[in-house]
């Protein structure tokens, strides 16, 4: 039966979508609407599926489209994009020291990077996407991809490190770096 | 071969290597140095291990994020209607809906000697045809479920002002009273509950509780089975953390059934089939377990 195929193909990456989802819209709720649009998508489109190929990518190009598309509903804007400029003054950030820190302030920081970012940090760090998986599932080019991880993971320990000096860890630890 | 550079310039320029050094993405040569300048410098060395230690914390604190247990569920089940397609919903149905709905709102709002009577549906006899005719499509043992929410919740007089918790809770008796706070914690925030008692409906006793969005009626229905009733010959939509719920559609409602040794209970809405076979989910496991522990 098509459906059960379809269920037996796609299914096994719901878990890994809503989390990606959720790190993305940073809002459970929201990430349960999208991730279940993203399979209804996936459903109608199934016979446009070749089977064989990255099944777990083409769920992915699915939901990157879904937020989007959410995102523009529910905010009424646009992704936050921010100039090259800023993102180079944050770029010689020290780096933090993450052992102190729960998976809710590593999540808190997370979503404080902005989303284009994130959204590669997430697609390559967490999910172990290849570049060039990446760069067909957010439809941008490789290069793109490669400057946008590496700010977005210079972003993230920037956040970490403040998170990290909230709570009084961390202070003073680069005494004698080089950097 | 480059030279190797010492002091503050030297790890400015490694640093910008050591995400690629860390994802082995470096070109051989470039990999060497980097790892060269690692040998005598203690502060980038710790730098590549925060780094790692960041990366592998990201990824951990992601995957350690919680899913509900029950979405699986929801999504076969939307997965399920999707593929059957929309309801072949007669015509006459949905104009008797829609009568139905502008009436039911009509005498919501309207103090009680105001209401109007409702043709052919105010009347009991009319209210047993409608009944008839909208469940016809379904199988005996949810024709139960629907008929007590059409002639409880649709064709009902309500108080123009709903109940306390007390007052629903009195109506509900001992047995049955700790079900309104067990429903309005596990429905969406968007729901209240209007009605909760114990009524009656083709010689049949009922407990009772109904909700509103404010735009569309919910009930719980629930009642005793009588000798040879029972869901299992139905095919089941899905299993809520090992509650097996059966749907069906009628013209403009949906009815979402599961069952304890003693009991039948419902979800009948006109929500459409994935909300209310997800509230249906949402409610099924702890109104199961509510209903198995009550003694006959």
């Amino acid at each position: 039966m098509k459906r059960q195929e379809f269920e037996d193909t796609a299914l096994p990456h719901l878990n890994d979508l809503y989390r990606t989802a959720t790190r993305l819209l940073a809002d459970s709720t929201k990430a349960d609407d999208v991730v279940q649009d993203v399979y209804l998508q996936a459903w109608k489109s199934f016979d446009r599926f070749e089977v064989g190929t990255n099944c777990r990518a083409w769920l992915y190009k699915i939901l990157f489209h879904m937020v989007h598309h959410h995102r523009r509903k529910w905010f009424n804007s646009r992704m936050v994009k921010e100039s090259e400029e800023i993102l180079d003054q944050v770029a010689a950030s020290p780096e933090p020291m993450p052992e102190h820190l729960t998976d809710e302030e590593i999540l808190g920081a997370l979503d404080r990077v902005p989303q284009d970012f994130r959204a590669v940090v997430l697609l390559v760090d967490v999910e172990e996407f290849s570049y060039k998986e990446s760069s067909g599932i957010l439809n941008v080019p490789i290069g793109t991809v490669m400057s946008r991880l590496s700010r977005g993971r210079k972003l993230l320990r920037e956040q970490l490190e403040k998170t990290a000096q909230s709570y009084g860890i961390g202070k003073g630890k680069l005494e004698g770096r080089t950097a | 071969m480059k030279l190797m550079q010492f002091g503050d310039s030297s790890c400015a320029r490694i640093r910008r290597y050591l995400d690629s050094y860390i994802n082995n993405e470096l070109l051989v040569e470039t990999n060497h140095e980097v790892l060269r300048h690692l040998e005598t410098c203690p502060a980038c060395a710790a730098d590549v291990e925060t780094r790692t230690r960041i990366k592998a914390r990201l990824k951990s604190a992601v995957q350690n994020q919680s899913v509900p247990e029950d979405l699986q569920a929801r999504l076969r089940a939307a997965l399920r209607e999707e593929s059957r397609g929309s309801f072949a919903w007669t015509r006459w149905a949905s104009a008797a809906a829609a009568v139905l709905v502008v009436a039911a709102g009509l005498w919501f709002e309207l103090p009680r000697w105001t209401r109007p009577a409702l043709p052919d549906l105010a009347d009991r006899r009319g209210q047993d045809v409608f009944i008839q005719k909208v469940s016809a499509s379904l199988s005996a043992v949810l024709k139960v479920g629907l008929g007590d929410h059409i002639h409880c919740s649709i064709f009902r007089k309500y108080p123009k002002n709903p109940p306390s918790v007390d007052e629903m809770a009195q109506k509900l008796g001992p047995v049955y009273q700790d079900l309104v706070p067990l429903v309005k914690a596990r429905v969406p925030a968007e729901f209240r509950i209007i009605l909760a008692h114990q009524c009656g409906y083709q010689g049949r006793r009922f407990v009772h509780l109904t909700l509103t969005n404010g735009s569309s009626l919910l009930s719980l229905v629930i009642t005793r089975k009588q000798p040879g009733e029972s869901m299992q010959s139905l095919t089941v939509s899905d299993h809520a953390s090992g509650v097996a719920v059966y749907q069906a559609a009628a013209p403009n409602y949906d009815v979402a059934g599961f069952e304890t040794d003693q009991f039948l209970a419902y979800v009948v809405s006109d929500l459409g089939a994935r909300q209310n076979l997800q509230i249906a989910y949402a409610l099924a496991p702890s109104v199961h377990r509510f209903l198995a522990a009550v003694r006959s």
